[in-house]
């Protein structure tokens, strides 16, 4: 609640200036919607100034032996929290540069904290559970989300003008698995894209 | 092509038994060689399934061990944080745990640990890794083929990979070669750069690395044969490269003298029982054709000898077909040798007595004449029954003939040594047992009477008269002339009525001479070498010469003056006689009338042959020729001559008669002298023989007779003409017994034409009584 209402409030306090929403579809290679990739827009190619806040909570469940979100975006410094909702233990951890971490073995009901430092990526895994596989993007701008399981993605309120857009998803064939979105600019309505990425097969487990 | 039966056979059987021989071996070393072949085939094949699953449990076990560690967490940590000497170290950890060639890491952004990077052609690497999750295959290090096994290390995402390398060299193999039942060879071959190479050290296989590319070419999969060299069967097995682009090999091998040698003493029992079978076989051959070729080489050698004349015998010893043909053979032999006899004997012998004949007597001789030493002599006698065609015709032919035999017996029983022999039908020869002509004269003189004691034949005793000549030779005379000489010296024995005498060579003469003398003669009478010369005849009532005798002479241009009674009765032998006489004819009609001519008229008298007084055709010749010149000829013929063919003779006599030919009868006396016949003989004058006339003047027998003959002739109105008068007291003798004609050398001899034609001319002659007195004695007679 606190977390609506402090964004309720930073959008209020963006003032009067104008702003559109801007929709991309992300398709794979085969034409299949592909879900969890990452759209980060940087308006005037200029990372968001400020605390950056989301909507959604900073938080990566075990459930199932795996975990969820997949994909999980998070501004950089965020706190996130992994719960154990799973009766097992998990040893989470990532060797991502700049976001390493380890949570050592933890039970069920557990909560647990990890601190996002470094702008980029956090790939998770579980030392025990070698299936489980989970990435959090560590973004520095506030116009980032994730496609749902259409492959679409929304992002709102997007000031008008220049922006750098991009698209990440941690299987993509790509330099850093991120490629760059064509959109230039956005008005003040709703601006759209579609793009068609490249991926690889996750590595075997 | 082969000349003994024996041979033939062993040659045939061993040759066959060697042909099925190496039928069954060549058909046992495909059989071996097949079977060997698909054994090895299978085996391969066997082997490259156990290749596979050795491949793959170790694949298995490196990826196992890979994967091991690619979890690690400290070592997904150190390779995530990119602590090299962490991973470094865990590498090699777990190369020497795992007991592994090479271990090493492969980043995402390509970085190597744990091995030089140089050493392999990394980009490759890095896309074959990154292509496919967990890649694997061959991949070549330091230039050779190593099989490769990757596991990515994710920490969760990929950040790498671990990769561990085994050698494919030799000592890998022959872990693998091990592994089969066989003696594998096994080799990796690897393309490089389009060139098939075996990763093992040592000289490189050509012909394998080019066939190791075709069967990969071809995707050839079945173990093949590979000629060239030795032969070998090799299977290919295609293994995985790590990246797509190359290709690998596994190349089984198996040389096909490795799989035939656990035959090879098979073989080799075969090859030996085989050349001891052959062995046997030409040695049982060998053995069963000389048990069927001895005999047949027994008979084939008898059957030479047979031919040859010998006295041979198979000995029979099996009861088969060659034993029945050697019996058949000896049968056949043994009746040849009956007949032959009996051909012998019968060549040998006379039929009628069953004495041996003229051949084997000649054979005798020649065997005796043969063994006689120089000095001695072979001595026969020729036995000739006298008078045997009167006997025969008295006792009848088959007695006659029993006679002939049993004086055979006879002689043999006196002289058991000698040979008697039949020559013909009335003579014997016998070959004395002794080597002396004297000696067997002598004994021939003892033996004659106990020879000529008569014989007992048809149960009647009949006389027997003998009559022997006798030969000898020392060599210089063969069988046949020997015998010749024999019969001729009886013959010469018969001629001067002795009982036995030896051959005489000076009396005989030489007959084959005589011959060419007649054809000479007939060749003399053209050439004029023949003549006549006349012997006159004294009219004793007269005194003058009223005839002449007319006689052929022959001078021979190289044997001079050849004697009358030989060429003349050569003449009457040989059928020349006619030719003579006829000569004779011509030649004293023409005689006559040169005398005619010079004034003389005689009486010309030719002889005539007995041989030709019963020729009707001579006669009526000889009457035209007479008639036809006009000649006066007297025909002089003896009264034996008549006696041969009478009717005939005294015809022809009528013929002369009629012609006015006067006849004369020579010879009187000295031959069988038959009145019966004198009676009948139609002629003019009767010549009494000299043998009277010559003795005359002794007085005695012989004036009787030749007065008494005179007296008959008269009678029977024929003139008497006396020949051989040779003195005066002869002729006065004749004178007075009223003898017409006289002939003789007192009178003259014979003589010439022209001779002659002074002799008649000059002719005057006293009378040994004168005509008064004589005519005196006539009528006192009268």
């Amino acid at each position: 609640m606190r977390h609506a209402a402090l964004l309720l409030m930073a959008a209020l306090w963006a003032g009067p200036a104008l702003a559109g929403d801007f929709t991309v579809t992300v398709r794979g290679s085969d034409g299949k919607p592909v879900p969890d990739a990452v759209v980060m827009v940087y308006p005037n190619g200029q990372p968001t100034k400020g605390p950056i806040k989301f909507p959604w909570a900073y938080r990566v469940a075990q459930q199932n032996i795996q975990f969820n979100p997949f994909m999980l975006v998070v501004p950089v410094g965020a706190d996130v929290a992994f719960p154990n909702l799973d009766k097992v233990r998990h040893h989470v951890y990532s060797f991502s540069a700049g976001n390493k971490f380890e949570i050592k073995l933890y039970g069920h009901e557990e909560n647990r904290t990890a601190k996002m430092s470094t702008v980029g990526v956090a790939a998770i895994g579980c030392n025990i559970h070698d299936q489980m596989v989970g990435f959090i993007r560590v973004v520095d701008t506030q116009y980032a989300a994730k496609t749902d399981a259409n492959g679409v993605v929304t992002i709102q309120d997007v000031p008008a003008g220049a922006i750098k857009a991009s698209v990440w998803h941690p299987y993509m064939r790509a330099m850093k698995n991120e490629k760059a979105l064509t959109t230039a600019s956005v008005g003040a309505g709703a601006a759209r894209e579609q793009v068609t990425v490249d991926l690889r097969a996750p590595a075997g487990h | 092509m082969f000349k003994r039966l024996q041979t033939k056979l062993t040659v045939l059987y061993a040759g066959l038994f060697a042909l099925a021989l190496s039928v069954v071996a060549v058909t046992v070393y495909v059989a071996i060689a097949s079977n060997a072949q698909r054994a090895v085939r299978e085996e391969l094949a066997a082997s490259g399934t156990v290749f596979d699953r050795v491949w793959a449990l170790r694949t298995q076990r490196l990826h196992d061990g890979a994967e091991l560690l690619s979890r690690d967490f400290g070592f997904r940590a150190a390779v995530a944080t990119h602590d090299r000497p962490t991973v470094e170290s865990a590498v090699a950890n777990l190369r020497q745990r795992l007991g592994l060639d090479l271990a090493f890491t492969v980043g995402v952004d390509g970085e190597v640990v744990g091995l030089d990077p140089a050493r392999l052609n990394l980009e490759k690497l890095w896309s074959a890794l990154d292509a496919e999750d967990g890649a694997q295959g061959v991949f070549a290090i330091d230039g050779k083929p190593y099989q490769l096994i990757s596991a990515p290390i994710l920490s969760p995402t990929l950040t790498g990979w671990i990769v561990f390398a085994a050698r494919l060299d030799e000592p890998e193999m022959r872990g693998l070669e091990k592994l089969s039942a066989i003696g594998l060879d096994a080799q990796v071959f690897d393309e490089r750069g389009g060139q098939w190479v075996s990763a093992d050290a040592g000289p490189v296989d050509k012909p394998l690395a080019a066939f190791v590319g075709k069967a990969m070419q071809d995707k050839l999969r079945a173990p093949t044969l590979l000629r060239g060299g030795a032969d070998s069967l090799v299977l290919v097995k295609p293994i995985k490269a790590l990246d797509r682009a190359s290709g690998a090999a596994l190349v089984l091998r198996y040389p096909m003298a490795q799989a035939l040698a656990p035959y090879k003493p098979l073989m080799a029992a075969v090859i030996i029982a085989g050349l001891l079978g052959a062995a046997l076989v030409a040695a049982a051959s060998w053995a069963l054709s000389r048990g069927l070729a001895k005999p047949i080489t027994a008979l084939d050698v008898a059957a030479r000898r047979l031919q040859g004349g010998e006295d041979v015998t198979v000995e029979v010893t099996t009861r088969d077909e060659i034993g029945r043909l050697a019996e058949s053979f000896n049968l056949m032999a043994s009746e040849i040798r009956e007949r032959e006899a009996e051909m012998i004997r019968q060549a040998l012998h006379d039929g009628e007595t069953g004495l041996p004949n003229r051949r084997a007597l000649e054979r005798a001789i020649q065997m005796r004449l043969a063994a006689i030493a120089p000095g001695e002599q072979v001595v026969i006698a020729a036995i000739g029954f006298d008078r045997f065609p009167q006997v025969r015709a008295a006792i009848g032919y088959e007695l006659a003939t029993e006679l002939v035999a049993k004086l055979g017996q006879r002689i043999f029983e006196i002289a058991p040594g000698v040979l008697v022999a039949r020559l013909t039908t009335s003579i014997l020869c016998v070959v004395s047992a002794s080597n002396s002509l004297d000696h067997v004269l002598g004994l021939v003189e003892d033996v004659l009477p106990s020879l000529e004691a008569p014989i007992e034949v048809g149960g009647e005793l009949v006389d027997v008269h003998i009559t022997q000549g006798l030969a000898a030779s020392q060599g210089e005379l063969d069988a046949a002339r020997l015998i010749e000489r024999a019969l001729i010296a009886l013959d010469q024995s018969r001629a001067a009525h002795r009982k036995f005498m030896a051959f005489d060579a000076a009396a005989y003469g030489d007959p084959s001479a005589n011959l060419s003398l007649m054809s000479e003669m007939l060749e003399a009478v053209r050439k004029g070498e023949l003549y006549l010369n006349h012997q006159p005849k004294l009219d004793l009532r007269t005194g003058a010469i009223t005839g002449v005798e007319a006689l052929a002479r022959w001078n021979h241009p190289t044997r001079g003056f050849i004697r009358p009674d030989l060429f003349v009765g050569m003449a009457e032998e040989t059928g020349h006689i006619r030719a003579l006489t006829d000569y004779v004819l011509a030649q004293a009609i023409e005689d006559q009338a040169r005398l005619r001519a010079a004034g003389h008229d005689v009486l010309m008298s030719v002889n005539i042959s007995g041989r030709l007084v019963d020729d009707h055709a001579f006669a009526k010749h000889a009457i035209a020729q007479v008639t036809a010149a006009g000649a006066r000829l007297c025909f002089e013929i003896t009264e034996t001559a008549v006696i041969g063919n009478p009717d005939v003779a005294l015809s022809v006599l009528d013929l002369l008669a009629e012609a006015g030919i006067p006849v004369s009868i020579d010879d009187y006396g000295s031959g069988l002298s038959s009145l019966a016949y004198l009676k009948q003989i139609r002629a003019d004058e009767l010549k009494i023989d000299k043998a009277f006339v010559m003795s005359l003047e002794a007085g005695g027998k012989d004036a009787l007779l030749v007065k008494s003959t005179v007296d008959l002739a008269h009678s029977l109105g024929m003139k008497v003409t006396a020949e051989g008068v040779e003195t005066r007291e002869g002729l006065a003798a004749l004178q007075l017994m009223g003898c017409d004609l006289a002939q003789g050398y007192h009178v003259a001899k014979p003589m010439g034409l022209d001779k002659l034609v002074d002799f008649l001319g000059e002719w005057s002659i006293e009378m040994p009584v004168p005509k008064e007195t004589r005519q005196d004695e006539t009528r006192k007679s009268a």
